[in-house]
């Protein structure tokens, strides 16, 4: 019954729209022609996407594997701290990285030949990349390596040393995460568009946006995006078959306790990896933006806050009613699909999941802009459904992954015992999957608050939301007001973030989910 | 506690929902920069009391998230006024049969030149493109004066352009296939490549790599050199070929969006933008060129009468742009 | 076996997973207040008579009674776990790790106040002595207190039945035996019919009053353990050898 109270709005307010769309593309009368264009050239191009997605993919699992370790494994002080900060690339946006990136590469190396300047621009983007999304692997795989169970990595040490067990015990049982980590970040690069778009690099992503705004050319652009659907559907779903047909470790029901290595070798290797970690991927940043927005005095520092204050709690309200909401359905789709094995959601929020950005804001306004769904479509509700339709696959997909670690007996216990569904649900599931509900919270509320893909094509005239805010005013203006708009977007997510892991600390506490 | 989360949620399921019905009030969709354009609708709010709903783009999707979104809206359009920063895109919208023929009587100061033959647009404010070059890199002697000195040895590597599919550069490239034919502008590409001209994201990408120095000089918007101009003491602008073919010269535009009924409201907003109070607020922010005859200048605002413009065609040009599109796209993926 | 007195009855139970027929046409019946032990080594289909009876699996062929009451029949649960009156401790024990000990047994008491719910939890718990554990969370507990956590909770709603899937595989042989004398005085006590399933004929022969020995989804032979003892079915012998 839950299932189908939730199923039946995502079907007829998120997939409704994009199937519009691309029946209206199917009937098209220039069909023929735009499929026609679609050369051989494109599919060499969307290989290229893929190499390099692929590489940004691998280099930030292994970067999640290793920090991963150091951060959830190792005998550390300090380890909220260190979590929070190294979460911080996340949510800044890619485009003022890619800009920092370059400033210093370019005082550091005097570049000229183009020959060097283009593969400078592959590591540039690659680079940006794996710093953007090694968070999310971090996140991924960490949470799945404290699930582990103390015992299984004791009796290898006591055959082995702490490589074998490493290599043979522990990242076998982490594998579905490691692919999980892999297959997400390369669909996340591969659909990112503003890092190739500033670096100057053709992909697949960059080739769709000129359709769309140099030719206006909807339907072809509609047809390339589908073919991009089709690579992350066939990524997913054979990253589902990999996980399923692995060993899944179990929470257990004797209680956990997590191995933390506390030899001195591996306590400094994290420390040392961390700190090395969060100099790179947050001071220097940081640091950049300060200096370039104090540099001129604290005018223009001013002049972004005046700017930005009065639509800090609208984009703070809406990310967070887009990320309660994307995590229940997220759960409820988890739920079904990994419990009872109703997958049909499931697939539905991976596809929108796959839609670029623009073309899931295209098939919104041609689906809610009438005069029946008006009120949706003028009201900050547009808003909310795109971002619920982007990004609710993000907590399906973490959610799944902990409940599958459920025991099934814990539940059918509390069938035995009576136990309505309902209560089952509240008290045992739940609170079971509470740390990733928390993840996957942070990272929605992450991503709604920094869209930029969807919020401009529908945002509804007159309001004014934080991300659309910064990038309409950077257009033209100096240096020094947009770092100190950066700065405060910086500033402002560490706050709220900050203010979201307090509260789960205290609901997690309450819960007893520590046990 | 339960209590509390759930009046929480209600609370900010009414926020999302609650639009502001407000029936004196119009939508305005601009692609001008919204530091320039935001002051103009907000004196306007304030003398007519009328309230301004804009939607306003960013650099990453420059003039294309609007556009897009206004074809994409055809069939039931929410915008009344579309200002745009440059003519050419409003020339799409014309073509998608989205536009609606107006005729001001603010604009009769106006030259013919720079309003559509059918009406659907009409000029006001004007930008220029310009060269802008780091004084610190380029002796006054080695400053190019011509678009055409680009292809120089000398400048190999070091001069910037923006992305021709995107933006006003489109615009400046479409004016030149139009001024010196299909032939000689193609050539002229071929050898600005073979020169290893940089490929900029944006105009605002261009003004930061010549202001930093990763290149000579860049082609950009009178807007971007004023800018530059504010940020840092090492910057020069050029009108090129004012002996030769002229500048181009881009006009603001404005226009009504076909609905089943135009508001009077939108039209007060159309003849507020072409009037020469608003030629006066855009001349002193960003040093955009009043079309009114004898509107007074600030200082440092160059009038139209000193510069030699680009012989062109608006409504021409813009037909000239869907042609060359193709060969554009094609230009910039064989860097 | 005489059928007036059973109180569970699988009729021509047939069950496959994916392409694997674990249950080959079962009939077994199970006498009332009696332990009756299924004997099997792993893989041999008697955790899923269990869950069966439990009305966890629907059957893909077949019909079960309990109190001559049709549960289940032919891909359909016709009677749902929770009114079947039967309580289910399960291999892994299936406590709630998120739960205190108090917590897991008060949870599925319905319809009573506070106060009554605490002096049910309170004498349930100091049967098992287990009185000083009540805020404790499971994985704080030895083995055999969590066993005894589990049968507590189990016996909270006062079932007719017990089933019990090798719960006690883990433990030592000391903990062990004091668990199964409990299990036969909590039998006495709340007059339980309790099914048992296990791969340890010894702990079958010291208290079972019925033996099944099951092999592939079939049953080898059943009765006393003086019978089970005796067989001269090859599979038994082999299995009860050492």
């Amino acid at each position: 019954m839950l299932y189908t109270i939730v199923l039946l709005p995502v079907l007829f307010l998120l997939v409704l729209p994009v199937l519009n769309i691309v029946v209206l593309t199917f009937f098209d009368s220039n069909l023929s022609e735009s499929i026609a264009s679609m050369s051989t050239d494109l599919f060499m191009l969307l290989l290229k996407s893929l190499a390099i997605s692929g590489i940004v993919a691998f280099i930030s699992t292994f970067i999640g594997i290793v920090l991963g370790f150091s951060l959830y494994k190792s005998d550390i002080k300090y380890r909220n701290v260190f979590r929070l900060l190294i979460l911080i690339p996340l949510f800044i946006s890619p485009y003022i990285l890619a800009v920092a990136w370059k400033d210093i590469s370019v005082l550091i190396f005097d570049i000229d030949t183009s020959l060097f300047k283009k593969t400078y621009s592959f590591i540039g983007m690659i680079l940006v990349h794996s710093t953007i999304y090694s968070p999310l692997s971090i996140l991924i795989i960490g949470s799945a390596l404290s699930n582990i169970s103390k015992q299984m990595e004791e009796s290898a040490l006591l055959i082995g040393g702490f490589k074998d067990m490493f290599f043979k015990i522990l990242l076998p049982l982490i594998r579905p995460s490691i692919i999980t980590s892999f297959v997400l970040i390369l669909i996340f690069s591969i659909s990112e568009f503003s890092v190739p778009a500033f670096l100057g690099i053709r992909v697949f992503t960059t080739e769709i946006f000129t359709q769309f705004s140099a030719f206006y050319n909807h339907n072809l652009a509609m047809l390339q995006s589908l073919l991009l659907i089709f690579i992350c559907v066939f990524l997913l779903v054979s990253e589902r078959k990999r996980i399923s047909n692995s060993v899944f470790l179990s929470i257990g029901t004797r209680g956990k306790e997590v191995k933390l290595y506390s030899s001195r070798k591996i306590v400094i290797f994290s420390y040392i990896i961390l700190s090395f970690t969060i100099v790179f991927t947050v001071f220097v940043p940081l640091s950049i933006l300060v200096y370039q927005s104090f540099r001129t005095g604290t005018s223009k520092f001013m002049e972004a806050l005046s700017l930005l204050l009065p639509t800090i709690s609208d984009s703070t309200l809406l990310a967070i009613l887009g990320s309660i909401i994307s995590v229940f359905i997220g759960f409820v789709a988890a739920y079904y699909s990994e419990v009872l094995n109703k997958k049909l959601m499931n697939l539905m929020l991976l596809i929108l999941f796959a839609i670029p950005s623009t073309i899931f804001g295209i098939a919104l306004i041609k689906f809610y802009n009438n005069s029946i769904l008006n009120f949706i479509y003028s009201s900050f509700g547009i808003l909310i459904i795109g971002y619920v339709g982007k990004y609710s696959f993000i907590s399906t997909k973490l959610i799944g992954n902990s409940i599958k670690q459920i025991p099934k007996s814990l539940e059918e216990a509390a069938v035995i015992q009576g136990i309505g569904f309902f209560k089952r649900i509240r008290k045992i599931i739940v609170p079971l999957v509470l740390p990733s509900i928390f993840a996957s919270f942070i990272i929605n509320f992450l991503f709604c608050f920094g869209d930029l893909g969807i919020s401009i094509m529908v945002y509804p005239p007159g309001t004014e939301i934080m991300p659309i805010k910064v990038f309409t005013i950077m257009a033209n203006a100096p240096e020094s007001l947009t770092s100190s708009m950066a700065l405060i977007v910086f500033l402002v997510t560490i706050l709220l973030i900050s203010l979201l892991f307090f509260i789960f600390k205290k609901i997690i506490a309450k819960y007893n989910v520590n046990y | 506690m339960n209590r509390t989360v759930l009046l929480f949620l209600l609370f900010i399921i009414m926020f999302a929902f609650s639009c502001e019905q407000n029936t004196n009030s119009i939508v305005v969709y601009t692609t001008v920069d919204q530091v320039f354009s935001e002051p103009v609708l907000k004196e306007f709010e304030k003398e007519t009391g009328i309230k301004v709903k804009a939607v306003y783009d960013t650099e990453e999707t420059k003039s294309t998230g609007i556009l897009n979104r206004l074809i994409a809206e055809k069939d039931n359009p929410q915008c009344d006024v579309f200002w745009s920063g440059d003519p050419l895109r409003t020339a799409v919208l014309k073509n998608k049969n989205i536009l609606y023929s107006y005729t001001s009587k603010a604009a009769e100061g106006i030259d013919m030149v720079f309003k559509d033959k059918d009406n659907y647009w009409t000029g006001f404010s004007a930008r220029a493109r310009v060269l802008i070059y780091n004084k610190d890199l380029l002796k006054d002697d080695d400053v190019p004066q011509s678009i055409f000195d680009l292809t120089d040895k000398k400048y190999k590597a070091k001069v910037a352009i923006a992305n021709p599919l995107f933006g006003t550069t489109t615009f400046h490239f479409a004016a030149l296939f139009s001024v010196i034919g299909d032939e000689r502008a193609k050539l002229f590409l071929d050898s600005l490549k073979a020169n290893d001209i940089v490929i900029a994201s944006s105009n605002g990408d261009v003004k930061r790599r010549v202001v930093k120095g990763e290149v000579y000089c860049g082609l950009t918007d009178t807007d971007d050199a004023n800018e530059a101009i504010k940020e840092s003491a090492n910057i020069g602008v050029v009108f090129l070929d004012q002996k030769g073919i002229g500048s181009l010269i881009m006009p603001n535009t404005v226009s009504l969006i076909k609905k089943a009924k135009v508001s009077d409201n939108a039209k007060k907003l159309f003849d507020y933008l072409l009037s020469e109070d608003t030629e006066i607020a855009l001349a002193k922010s960003c040093a955009q060129m009043p079309l009114h005859k004898g509107v007074k200048l600030p200082k440092g605002v160059l009038s139209l009468d000193n510069i030699k413009p680009m012989n062109i065609d608006y409504n021409k040009t813009a037909g000239k742009l869907e042609n060359i599109q193709g060969y554009l796209k094609a230009w910039v993926e064989d860097k | 076996m005489q059928s007036i007195m059973s109180i569970i009855k699988l009729k021509n139970i047939s069950h496959w997973y994916s392409d694997n027929r674990v249950l080959d046409n079962l009939n077994l019946e199970i006498e009332k207040n009696k332990i009756t032990y299924i004997l099997g080594s792993s893989g041999s289909g008697k955790t899923t008579i269990l869950r069966l009876i439990a009305g966890l699996e629907v059957p893909d062929k077949g019909e079960i009674y309990i109190q001559n009451i049709k549960v289940s029949e032919t891909n359909k649960i016709i009677v749902t776990p929770d009114k079947r009156q039967l309580g289910y401790i399960f291999q892994d024990l299936a406590l709630w790790p998120h739960l205190t000990v108090y917590e897991n047994i008060s949870f599925s008491l319905k319809n009573m106040n506070k106060s009554e719910i605490e002096g049910e939890v309170k004498g349930i718990l100091s049967l098992f002595g287990l009185d000083d554990y009540l805020q404790k969370f499971p994985h704080q507990l030895s083995g055999g207190q969590q066993q005894m956590v589990a049968i507590a909770r189990a016996l909270a709603l006062k079932p007719k039945i017990l089933l019990m899937d090798e719960p006690l595989a883990s433990l030592d042989v000391k903990s062990k035996r004091k668990i199964l004398d409990y299990i036969v005085s909590i039998k006495e006590k709340y007059d339980l019919t309790i099914v048992y399933v296990t791969h340890d004929h010894r702990e079958a022969f010291a208290i079972a009053d019925n033996i099944v020995v099951i092999n592939e989804g079939k049953i080898q032979e059943s009765g006393t353990a003086e019978k089970i003892k005796n067989s001269t079915n090859d599979f038994v012998k082999y299995f009860i050898e050492w």
